[in-house]
This record gives C-alpha cells, structure tokens and sequence, in this order.
C-alpha cells in the first residue's frame, strides 16, 4: 500500500517535470502519429500491387499491425526509465541517488516517469484494429478474446522483463542500451504474420526472443483458428513468468556488483 | 575565406572515427532490419499474380532487394550528420552565444562538420561497404550487367547525388534545428524529419509504388533526391539524361532552402531564450 502511494507520488512529479515542454511533447505525438501513418501507407501501397501477402488480406495484415502495438504500448507506459539506465544513467553517475534511499532500486526506476506516449500508441493500435476487423469476417469467440488479452498484458511483461534484465547488466558494464535496442527492434518483425519468414526465423520468433508468441499466434488464432486459444493462453502466461522471474534474478545479481562511476 | 571552417572539417571526420563501436552496434541492427524487410519482399513477389519473377511497378525482386541493401547503405555512408542534435544543445545550454559572437557563421560551422564526416565515412565504410555490396549483388545476378564505361558515368553521377544527398540532408536538418528554438527541445521536432524524409525519400519504400497523385506530387519535392534518385542512379535504372536531370534538381532544392534557413534564421535568433543548462 505504502508503495502504491509512493509510485503515485512519483509519477505526478515526473509529470510535472514533462509540462516544461509543452510544444516539443505536441510535436511528438504529431510526429508519431505521423510516422505510424507513414508505415500503414508503405504497407497500404505494397497490398495494393498484390492480391495477398502469403494469403493474408490487406485488414488481417493490418490486425497483425495494429495488435503488435498493444503489448509494445502497454509497455512504453511504465517502464520507459530502463532505456535511460541501460544507455546513460549508470555511465553518467546518476543511479546512485537511488541506492542511498530505502526503496528497492528497481521500483524506483519503475516510478520514475510514465508516459503518456503509450496512451497514444494504444489507441491507434485499438482504432486500426477496429478498422481492420470491421473489414474481416471472423468468428469471435470467447477464447480469442481471452488469448487478445492475455497476448497484449502478459506480452508486455515479457517485453519490461527483457528491459529489466537488459538494462541491469549496465549496472556491471557501465552501457548495455545498444543491446537492449537490438533485442527490442526484433518486435518490428512481429508486426507481420510468421508466414512470411523462413522456418529458422519463426523459431526464433516463438521461442527464443517470443514476440511471435504473443503477438502473431494469437492473432493467427482469431483470424484462422490455428491453435487451441486456452493452450496458447497457458504458454503465453508460463512465458511471461519465467522471463519476469529471470529478469528479477539478473537484475538483483547485477545490483550487488553496481559500483558508482563516480563521474 | 573557407580555410577558417577546416578545424570544424576535421573535428567532423575525428567525432566519426571515435564512434566505431556504435557503428558495429548499427551493423547489427541493420542485419536485422535489412533482413526483415528481405523476408517481406521475397513474401510480396512470391504473393504476386506473377509469381516470384513478376515485375512490379518497374522492379523485380532482385532490384528490390538490391534496392534495399543499397538504400541501407547510403542512407549510413551519407545522413550521419547531429546538426539538428547540437543546435538544440546550443540553446539548452546556452552556448549558442559563443558562435553568435565569433566571426564565422554559425550555418558554415554545421556544413563544415558534416562535409567533414561524409569524408571520412565514404572513405571508412562508403568504399568498402559499397564495393562489397555491388559485389555481392553483381555476382548474384541482382544488377544489371555491368557496361564498363557506362557504369563509371553512373558512379560517377551517383558520387555527385551523394554529395547533394548529403549537403541537402544538412540544410533539413539545420532548418528543423532552427525550429528547435521556438519548441526549445528537438525530440519532436527530431522525430518528425526523420518519418518526412524516410517516406518521402523513398527509403521505406520505391515511389514507383505510390498512387499516381501522390507520386508526382513527391518527384518535385526536394525529398527524392536524398534516397531513391541516388540509388536509381548508382542501379542504372535511370538513364544519364534523367540522372542529370535528378542531380540539377536536387542542387537548385539546395539553394532554394538555403535562402529559406537564412531568413528562418534571422527571424529565430530574436527569439533566442538561453536557458542556461
């Protein structure tokens, strides 16, 4: 309870910080609105000069689109701070205000900003969904919509914990962003259906680094019915587990080895 | 007259050289990226009515995927400028006032670095990035027979687009620096150019595959010319009379918002609030 309050507490004074740049954060979300624009309009254009990409209609391949960006918002919202920490915040010195307080270090970088970026992300993500479905003729069932949900909130655990455990090694390493940046981008491949890929890739993309997992074979169930939804509920939920498990192992294990830069 | 920016010229070449690990970092990146957008054409020519050998919009998949490897590479040898980044730092900290009183102009600082570091790029990655990749893709069947001395004319065109490419590249990003003054933070601002010119360019994607309005609309933009023209050019898509006409025109943009950049300039210097860090 104490710790909900303090997250709160927190999180107004990191808004307040933001409102300093008012015009700059209005040109941001033009400026993302735009390029997600751009990006449907590349993919708009290519459909265009074909009948269907690997048998997807143009409305499924933008479902495929407009999912991905559930997860990867839900994200954004809370744990925006790792990227600071795994690029600049330990080589700078600045991490060392949190070991001297008496909150564990991980909530306080939780705490540190929210973004309200992410609230952008989801609803464009929900709006083309919205879009797309209308065009589609799908069966919805009771378990699609729960293997959707548990797709977009427990992938997004999966993602904060690559965060998480990334962005901890800089705590031995002084700098692991560019790391954690080629991990992450491994998401935009998941903004397509796995048929697209060659089999050595779809593996990769279930079960090594799992966005395919909870991003294309939810969407490949609603869409096509290729797996059972409740199974694929359960793997999705044992995954996101074990990542965030890991993720808070190696994070601990790193902090005992922080050693301040001192800079 | 010129011989006052050559430290700026060098201390440009020398920022690129310190960065080498950053640039393997990009490598790897850029393997993937490259790859994906591999998969999916190879997945667009396989859908086609056509079938894998179908021919659209004036490519075929070997073009394209040729298209895409080169785009990548250009678009890493060329845009490497922090024009817009050190603007911004110059009015968050406030150094800005430094340049304002020394005799050189602040516009010819960021040419100078950035020419700098087109330099220094060409000659570290361009030559052997460039070689590699036409290597590669001529052996693989993905260009065109090479003609030797047509093919030099073209090398020797795209070296010159390059150079517009690069220079024109500097001018956007120095204008939406420019704009940072009245935004004072380049995030946004950062943002939005790097989507303008990635679609407009035809980076993410040949204009050939826009709808007609649209298509002709962007062909007379500066855009065109930082991206797709050069690459048409080095792929001998275009012919020498096009490739001309691409260069000149790009180069006529160049001067167009210089003049621009001069008189935004002028009217954001009154607006100047140092904040002091």
């Amino acid at each position: 309870m104490r710790y909900v309050h303090l997250y709160f507490t927190c999180i107004k004074r990191s808004m307040i910080s933001r409102l300093e740049y008012k015009k700059d954060t209005i040109v941001a979300l033009f400026s993302f609105f735009f390029s997600n624009l751009c990006s449907l309009a590349a993919i708009y254009f290519i459909l265009q000069s074909i009948p269907a990409l690997a048998g997807y209609s143009l409305a499924e391949v933008g479902f495929f689109y407009g999912f991905s960006m559930l997860p990867i918002s839900l994200d954004h919202l809370f744990s925006d701070e790792f990227w600071l920490v795994a690029y600049r915040r330990v080589q700078n010195g600045d991490m060392d205000m949190h070991f001297l307080r008496p909150v564990p270090v991980m909530f306080q970088v939780f705490a540190e900003t929210f973004q309200p970026e992410g609230f952008g992300e989801m609803i464009l993500g929900v709006a083309l969904i919205i879009v797309c479905a209308s065009n589609l003729t799908v069966t919805v069932s009771f378990g699609s919509i729960a293997v959707l949900t548990v797709g977009a909130v427990f992938g997004a655990v999966i993602i904060t914990s690559f965060k998480v455990a990334l962005s901890a090694l800089a705590f031995i390493f002084k700098r692991s962003g560019p790391l954690l940046q080629i991990i992450y981008n491994f998401s935009n491949y998941a903004k397509y259906p796995l048929a697209i890929y060659p089999a050595v890739i779809r593996m990769l993309l279930i079960f090594v680094l799992p966005f395919g997992l909870f991003i294309s074979l939810p969407v490949d169930t609603l869409l096509h019915g290729t797996h059972d939804p409740w199974l694929l509920c359960l793997a999705i939920i044992l995954c996101a587990a074990v990542f965030f498990a890991l993720a808070v192992r190696i994070w601990t294990f790193c902090e005992r080895r922080y050693e301040s830069t001192g800079s | 007259m010129l011989k006052k920016y050559k430290p700026f010229l060098r201390a440009g070449a020398m920022d690129t050289m310190a960065y080498r690990f950053n640039i393997l970092v990009w490598a790897v990146i850029t393997v993937c990226q490259v790859a994906c957008l591999v998969f999916l054409w190879l997945a667009v020519y396989r859908s086609s009515e056509g079938g894998i050998d179908a021919v659209i919009h004036g490519f075929t998949y070997r073009e394209m995927i040729s298209y895409v490897v080169l785009t990548t590479v250009f678009g890493f040898v060329t845009f490497n400028n922090d024009t817009l980044w050190n603007i911004n730092t110059d009015i968050k900290k406030g150094t800005i006032g430094n340049y304002l009183i020394k005799p050189i102009s602040y516009r010819g600082k960021f040419a100078a670095t950035s020419l700098g570091s087109l330099l220094m790029m060409t000659l570290m990655f361009g030559v052997p990035l460039y070689t590699a990749a036409l290597a590669v893709l001529g052996s693989l069947g993905f260009l065109p027979d090479l003609t030797f001395p047509a093919f030099f004319a073209h090398l020797a065109l795209f070296l010159l687009s390059g150079l517009c490419a690069s220079l024109l590249n500097d001018t956007i990003a120095y204008i939406f620096g420019v704009l940072c003054f009245y935004t004072s933070s380049g995030w946004g601002l950062n943002s939005l150019k790097e989507t303008l010119v990635a679609f407009l360019s035809g980076t993410l994607l040949p204009l050939a595959f826009f709808p007609a309005g649209l298509r002709e609309a962007v062909s007379i933009m500066p855009f065109a010319g930082m991206s797709q023209n050069p690459i048409l050019i080095l792929m001998m898509k275009y012919d020498l009379a096009e490739s001309l006409r691409a260069v000149a025109l790009t180069a006529a943009w160049i001067v167009a918002l210089e003049l621009f950049a001069k008189l935004l300039f002028s009217h954001a210097i009154r607006k100047v609030t140092v904040q002091g860090g």
